[in-house]
């Protein structure tokens, strides 16, 4: 009878420290988020919504991804209105008060920081653009280290016990960054000033830091495909300036690329635009060497 | 007609209330607390046909202004109106006008006011965002289009990585059983439940199951005498939001199938989805032999970020109460759409639909029409 109590205590002690412990459960909307957070929060169970060779400018609201965020304690997405067309209906679906807005469980890095590319007018003639500016701030290095200041600050408020580990882990990983921007910065060097031509504008913070100049964009208007006639009238402008590279990210159909890159003689670059599934490229550290490494290995005559 | 008129009274001046707000929306942008939609809808169509939902010739078809947004930290709301032609009236109508909890635990949710049914695959979803001109057969058949009402809904989410959900709605049946007067404090109720989730990367799907109870079934004195000739369904009389053939019961599966190669749906995409539904208790003389059913099977194709193709294939049964007896009826319809979406905000949809009389169904007929759908303001997210 001792015995048997003596087990039933110890399995409630056990349950009880399991209930303490329980790691925090995080639904990162892009696999950059999912990636920082991986740094700041080792022990974070963590599933990112989308991946490197989705748009996530068009993902769909899908069963699987309420189930996830039915679940999070918190949400971290860009904002900006990149995921307007599918968080919020996640949202309403989940039914978890923990992720709602202005709820510290829900954090967009897009308040975090200043955005470039806010248009002075709105209007849809002028194609998908988002009032805030561009969202694609995670491409800039250094924007991308104030959100994670301020995301290990999130995770410190909604974990107090945590606290000390994330701003630590912070500390740690901004010191490493730091050294590491500034090694990208030296070897990019030869790139600065150079002409690319890109779609869309998810690169604009990228070419921002690194001084590259985007001399055409493959789209007509921001959010619509590449047209036959638009290609064209790209060509004929930069012919006179041959760009660095043509640039197009692993999930636009490479068709247009390929059709200018052959025109003009430059090569084309399918740059992941966020974290990559596997790979070296899987950190935000590899994930920014590839980006170097493929735009230098457009500059280097083969 | 009284109830009309007030009616559409109410709806515009809601209609003016929401475009001042939309000016306003525009100026202020981003971080204002309520979001506009308005949606056209209209086009061209060569025929009417059986149970169709659009007039024959240019026509305005679900054309409709919407606002949403969070009241405060535990309530959401939402309010939309639709335009209709009836009987070659233009008209007004609040569809959904309903508040939602943000804060309850548990995963539960709670829904009051006038708002779309959780039954089937399509009934909550918003008829902008289907993939053909008109709802499946069985929709315009038993559902009166879409069926939305006044009532509350309970909903839970369970706490798992695919989604289990289960809801239960109560309804005071009025706009089902097209009647502005009943006994029944609640005219009708369901129960729905949900399962999704992804297979891999490239494929996700959702399988549904929904009982829908109309108490107020049989109550109505000659609910079924002014379709002896299954001629009601024919554009005119369509947009009355009744259905057509109704019963005591409709119990409805539904399932879901979408494949993305890599899950980058904008690119490519194959969507596949049916349902199947079954009414009984269609009056006191039906024996468990006399019911309705109705199915579809639905594919759609995406190869290109602005162009689309979808076929549909729609069956209708029906037994039509005549006094103590019943007469058979049964209808088929085939339909081939190509659509062309210029941006994320327009689409121009053309479509041929052909019916084939199986029995009782005389009027069935072809029809070829070019419709548009397209939307200003918020984004307006979609369900799965």
């Amino acid at each position: 009878m001792r015995m048997v109590s003596k087990c039933l205590l110890t399995l409630f002690a056990a349950t009880t420290v399991v209930a303490h412990a329980q790691p925090l459960r995080i639904f990162a909307c892009e696999p950059e988020w999912a990636a920082l957070v991986r740094v700041l929060a080792p022990d974070a169970e963590v599933s990112s919504a989308t991946h490197v060779l989705q748009d996530p400018h068009h993902i769909e609201a899908r069963p699987a991804l309420i189930g996830q965020l039915r679940r999070a304690d918190l949400a971290v997405c860009t904002g900006a209105s990149l995921e307007a067309g599918w968080l919020p209906m996640l949202q309403q679906r989940a039914a978890n008060p923990a992720v709602q807005m202005g709820k510290p469980g829900l954090f967009f890095a897009a308040e975090q920081v200043k955005l470039i590319g806010i248009p002075e007018q709105v209007d849809r003639s002028n194609g998908d653009v988002h009032a805030e500016g561009n969202p694609h701030l995670h491409l800039d290095p250094h924007r991308l280290q104030e959100v994670a200041a301020a995301l290990a600050e999130r995770l410190a408020h909604l974990d107090p016990t945590g606290a000390p580990a994330y701003r630590q882990r912070y500390l740690q990983w901004a010191d490493r960054w730091q050294q590491r921007m500034a090694g990208w910065q030296s070897r990019a060097a030869s790139l600065r000033g150079q002409p690319v031509v890109a779609q869309h504008s998810s690169f604009a913070y990228l070419w921002a830091w690194l001084g590259l100049r985007q001399s055409a964009d493959l789209e007509p208007k921001p959010g619509l495909p590449p047209s036959p006639g638009h290609l064209q009238q790209v060509l004929s402008r930069v012919r006179s300036e041959l760009p660095l590279a043509v640039v197009q990210t692993s999930y636009q159909n490479p068709q247009p690329g390929e059709w200018l890159a052959r025109q003009t003689g430059r090569p084309l670059l399918a740059l992941p635009a966020t974290v990559m599934s596997e790979g070296p490229a899987a950190t935000l550290d590899g994930w920014f060497t590839r980006l170097i490494d493929q735009l230098l290995s457009a500059s280097t005559p083969s | 007609m009284k109830h009309n008129k007030s009616l559409s009274l109410l709806a515009g001046n809601l209609l003016l209330c929401l475009s001042v707000h939309a000016a306003d929306a525009i100026k202020a942008n981003a971080g204002l607390p309520l979001d506009i939609s308005l949606t056209l809808d209209g086009g061209f169509s060569s025929r009417d046909i059986v149970l169709g939902g659009r007039e024959r010739g240019f026509a305005l078809g679900h054309t409709e202004l919407g606002a949403s947004g969070n009241i405060d930290n535990r309530f959401r709301g939402q309010a939309a109106v639709a335009l209709h032609r009836h009987e070659g009236k233009t008209e007004l109508e609040v569809e959904e006008a309903y508040i939602e909890t943000l804060g309850l635990p548990a995963g539960l949710q709670i829904r009051g006011g006038r708002f779309l049914a959780q039954i089937g695959y399509l009934n909550s979803q918003h008829v902008h965002a289907d993939d053909f001109r008109e709802r499946p057969l069985l929709y315009r058949a038993f559902l009166g289009q879409h069926y939305f009402d006044d009532g509350m809904r309970l909903n839970w989410v369970a706490p798992s990585d695919f989604l289990v959900q289960l809801g239960a709605e109560a309804f005071s049946g009025k706009t089902l059983n097209h009647t502005n007067s009943t006994r029944e404090r609640i005219g009708t109720y369901t129960l729905n439940a949900r399962l999704g989730g992804d297979l891999g990367r490239s494929q996700s799907w959702q399988f549904g199951l929904s009982w829908l109870r109309n108490q107020l079934q049989g109550e109505m004195k000659g609910t079924h005498d002014h379709h002896h000739d299954h001629a009601e369904g024919v554009a005119g009389e369509a947009h009355t939001h009744g259905a057509s053939y109704t019963g005591r019961n409709l119990y409805l599966v539904d399932g879901v199938w979408k494949w993305a190669p890599d899950g980058n749906n904008r690119e490519r995409q194959l969507r596949v989805s049916g349902e199947y539904a079954r009414v009984t208790g269609l009056n006191k003389f039906a024996s468990s032999a006399d019911v309705h059913n109705a199915a579809y099977l639905s594919l759609v194709y995406r190869w290109h970020p602005q162009w689309e193709a979808g076929i549909r294939a729609d069956a209708l049964k029906v037994r039509e109460p005549h006094d103590d007896h019943f007469h058979a009826g049964q209808l088929e319809e085939r339909s081939v759409m190509l659509a062309y979406k210029p941006s994320h905000f327009s689409t121009l949809r053309l479509q041929l639909t052909q019916q084939q009389d199986r029995g009782g169904f005389a009027q069935a007929s072809n029809t070829i029409s070019l419709n548009y759908v397209m939307s200003l303001g918020a984004h307006g997210a979609h369900g799965f």
